[in-house]
């Protein structure tokens, strides 16, 4: 029971933020997207931290969710409600076709097999102009305000939204990682081959976790669209800036942990924003430039993640509280 | 009432017949011993019968279940599985996650703790089950991967020399617990180098030289076997022993 | 006809893509390290050698050692302050490690040089030899000579200078190395700036029909890891034969796709290689 109070207090001071920020400001979108991306990383921790496998095209499957709600809306004006879950059902179909083939690959091999995969989906994205509008992007169009219609005139239920579904996500991710597929994933993570003579379908495990961490960044696409109201294939099947960068967040905060992927969010997009807030007015490339020096500092200083200096932290003050 | 059947399992790797036309049965709840000289294809042949190696010919039957093609998870699944001889733990996970994962092959996360505990006990190691399986000592890494196979609930169980580099002490404890383990009705298939262990434990010994089976007896016919002390046990016999 | 000179166009350009893929399987031969900012000093050894072209006047494939050089210095800066911290880290880091660096030297060439794009301009730009029916671009002929020449000194230099062989013995087995008197760390610094240099050197030799801006690299990246999945990762010997694939590839689906799709066929060539066969066509490991 005791462990679920910390849990409460951060939940509602989470909860508390967006009302403190200004609900048409800059910030309240810093912050719903802190979260987004809090819960876009916790997907990828699914498959980058629990199964090691380092997937770098993650980007396609929120792309095809981005684009599966937005299209179904634009064509048939079905709810993005709806049109998320068949963005998730599409998102995992694509993790599955994308699994099959790379999943006995290993390391950086999957790193650079997801990676093509990524910018094949982005290709077709970009070439398949009929479905998708090609280049030129969609706007999600502006339908009469409601919950029910996926539709708010101010950015705070759009948090609320991307709390809730970090929220979720982190609880798909604990449950997965506390019961019998966390066990089965760590065997198959430091020895597969003892892992299927203890009667692990090594294969059949993989793939479950690629398809659901498929489907939820797919779904997250949704909340993506809803969001950002206008998106191209360029941006949402980005390498760079969804794949890798999903990537990186759980890598900096600490991958396979809960947390992590929360803590890397909370760091990385803000210091972007400020980054580019600050030094946008000098010169191209300044803000950029610093946000990379810091990613390769934080790097050498914790290889495995922020998450580590909570734990050196709390040490430290068990050890205060052992001398006093 | 025969458990295991294999008959004529043959597999080559490039150049090297690592085994040939291998074929003998296996009545329930006996402990047969595989012995050979190093290389004889003895860990080729525990891989090739749970199905990490697929043979090029011949047949393997678990309790009446043809194997041969199945993938290794299915073979556990329908009870045979196996140590591996330079032990393979999962050593960043605790030794009771070790063994517990093996448990959900048939339970639940709960049950399958409760199984590991009990798994744990036989094996002597309960009191180590919160340490990290990569700090223990070899002899303890073996104990845990036996195990950890014995979660599995296996009705033939391989193992590959689990023995090696216990003291005398230790060995007799094993060889307590495989004796124990054929009173429970499993059968047991030994690879082991210390003579004298695999001549007091086994009903029966096989003897596997350039992946072929050279005799097949009781280890009192085996060790007077003319033809296996000249390819294999020489005048070691007593010197081993 | 235009099959054939397809083909021909392939191997010329193959040639530079073998020689800016090399310092990649270098690094991971001898390191096990995959530098996703590889590409980003063939963008260096293109700045660099416009430069030399814009204010020394130096024709921009003269100006190739200069890249290398350059390259070569700041590589062993990155190998020796970075890369070396994260040798014994998991994947992860590294390959993350090798993103921000990419991330700085994109964003620092952006800072330093501005978005706009340059080239250069020489007599040979728009010359072509014919032979017989078909036609050889001077440019790509000079970057395959010179990519050829660069390729045949790097082979020199692992054969027979005890550099090489060092660097070799270090990529079998770093530990016996170590036990022979091997300095590994230097090794590892010569490994990777070389390979960098390489890429830089193959940089400033295309320039003739290569735009130069900030985010060049970004358009190589994925085809020098076609190049050296290729040929298996690890092998030089492999990265050749893939360069040259992967020229006669892209010369070939330009004649049957439209250009959108050509890195499509590239893509789905990488993937199909990686899936089928990982260790590489040529099959030669490190």
């Amino acid at each position: 029971m005791k462990r679920w109070i910390p849990i409460a207090v951060i939940v509602l001071a989470a909860a508390a933020v967006p009302l403190l920020l200004n609900p048409t400001g800059y910030w309240i979108r810093v912050f719903t997207f802190t979260l987004l991306f809090a819960a876009m990383a916790q997907a990828w921790n699914l498959i980058g931290g629990l199964a090691n496998q380092l997937s770098l095209g993650h980007a396609a499957f929120f792309g095809i969710g981005a684009y599966t709600s937005t299209i179904l809306l634009l064509k048939f004006g079905i709810s993005p409600w709806l049109g998320m879950f068949a963005g998730g059902a599409l998102g995992g179909v694509a993790a599955l076709i994308i699994a099959i083939p790379t999943m006995r690959l290993q390391g950086h091999y999957f790193a650079l097999a997801t990676l093509a995969f990524g910018e094949v989906a982005r290709v077709i994205a970009n070439v398949w102009t009929s479905l998708t509008g090609g280049p030129v992007g969609l706007s999600v169009p502006f339908v009469p305000p409601g919950f029910a219609a996926y539709s708010f005139k101010q950015l705070l239920p759009h948090a609320y939204i991307a709390l809730i579904a970090l929220i979720i996500v982190t609880a798909i991710f604990e449950v997965i990682r506390r019961g019998a597929m966390g066990y089965r994933l760590r065997a198959i993570r430091e020895n597969a081959a003892a892992a299927e003579v203890i009667g692990i379908d090594t294969t059949k495990v993989k793939l479950q976790t690629a398809v659901i961490s498929g489907v939820l960044i797919a779904m997250l696409g949704t909340l993506y669209a809803q969001v950002a109201v206008f998106f191209d294939p360029d941006t949402v099947f980005n390498a760079m800036s969804i794949s890798i960068r999903v990537a990186l967040i759980a890598i900096i905060g600490g991958v396979g942990t809960a947390i992590g992927p929360i803590l890397g969010a909370l760091f990385i997009v803000p210091v972007e924003e400020l980054m580019n807030d600050l030094f946008s007015a000098g010169a191209a490339g300044l803000s950029q430039l610093i946000f990379g020096v810091i990613l390769i500092v934080v790097i050498l200083w914790r290889p495995r993640g922020l998450v580590t200096v909570i734990e050196a932290l709390r040490t430290w003050l068990r050890g205060k509280g052992a001398q006093s | 009432m025969t458990i295991l059947d294999v008959c004529g399992i043959s597999r080559r790797f490039g150049g090297l017949q690592a085994l040939s036309d291998v074929t003998f049965s296996v009545p329930k709840g006996q402990i047969v011993g595989l012995i050979g000289p190093n290389g004889a294809g003895k860990t080729t042949f525990f891989s090739t019968l749970v199905g990490l190696i697929k043979p090029d010919s011949g047949s393997i039957t678990l309790d009446g279940v043809g194997v041969v093609g199945l993938k290794p998870h299915k073979v556990v699944g329908l009870g045979m599985t196996k140590t591996f001889q330079n032990v393979a733990l999962f050593a960043e996970s605790s030794v009771l996650d070790n063994v517990l994962t093996a448990g959900l092959l048939r339970h639940d996360v709960e049950t399958a703790r409760e199984r590991a505990l009990v798994c744990l006990d036989r094996v002597g190691l309960k009191s180590v089950a919160d340490k990290m399986a990569g700090n223990l000592s070899f002899p303890e890494r073996a104990r845990v991967e036996l195990a950890r196979a014995l979660c599995t609930d296996p009705k033939v169980l391989l193992l590959d020399e689990v023995m090696a580099a216990l003291n005398p002490v230790e060995m007799q404890e094993i060889m307590d617990l495989i004796r124990e383990l054929r009173d429970d009705g499993i059968t047991l298939l030994v690879v082991e180098h210390h003579m004298r262990a695999i001549m007091t434990i086994c009903d029966r010994i096989l003897v596997l030289n350039f992946g072929r089976l050279l005799a097949d007896g009781t280890p009192r016919e085996v060790a007077n076997d003319p033809v296996v002390v000249e390819a294999y046990l020489g005048r070691s016999v007593e010197g081993h022993a | 006809m235009s099959f054939i000179q397809a083909i021909l166009d392939g191997l010329l350009i193959g040639g530079v893509y073998a020689v800016i893929s090399i310092g990649l399987t270098l690094a991971y031969g001898v390191m096990g390290i995959v530098n996703f900012a590889q590409a980003e000093f063939l963008m260096i050894g293109m700045f660099v050698s416009w430069f030399a072209w814009a204010y020394l006047g130096l024709d921009p494939v003269l100006a190739a050692p200069l890249s290398f050089a350059v390259a070569f210095a700041l590589g062993w800066l990155v190998q020796g302050h970075l890369i070396s911290h994260v040798l014994k880290a998991p994947s992860v880091a590294q390959i993350f490690l090798t993103v921000g660096l990419l991330i700085v030297l994109e964003n620092g060439a952006l800072l330093a040089f501005g978005s706009q794009f340059r080239s250069v301009t020489t007599s040979y730009q728009t010359m072509s030899l014919s032979l017989g029916s078909l036609f050889v671009s001077v440019p790509y002929l000079i970057a395959f000579a010179m990519s050829l020449a660069c390729g045949l000194a790097l082979w020199w230099f692992m054969r027979t200078s005890w550099f090489g062989r060092a660097m070799r013995a270090t990529a079998q087995n770093p530990m016996a190395a170590q036990l022979m008197g091997i300095d590994t760390a230097l090794m590892y610094k010569m490994a990777f700036a070389l390979g960098v240099g390489l890429t830089a050197f193959g940089g400033a030799v295309i320039l003739p029909y290569v735009t130069v801006f900030p985010g060049v690299g970004g358009q190589f990246v994925v085809l020098m890891f076609t190049v050296v999945v290729l040929g298996g990762l690890g092998s030089v010997a492999g990265a050749v034969v893939g360069g040259l694939a992967v020229g006669v590839i892209q010369a070939l689906s330009a004649l049957f796709f439209p250009i959108q799709l050509q890195n499509l066929i590239l893509f789905l060539v990488f993937i199909l290689v990686l899936a089928v066969r990982p260790q590489g066509l040529v099959g030669a490991s490190r």
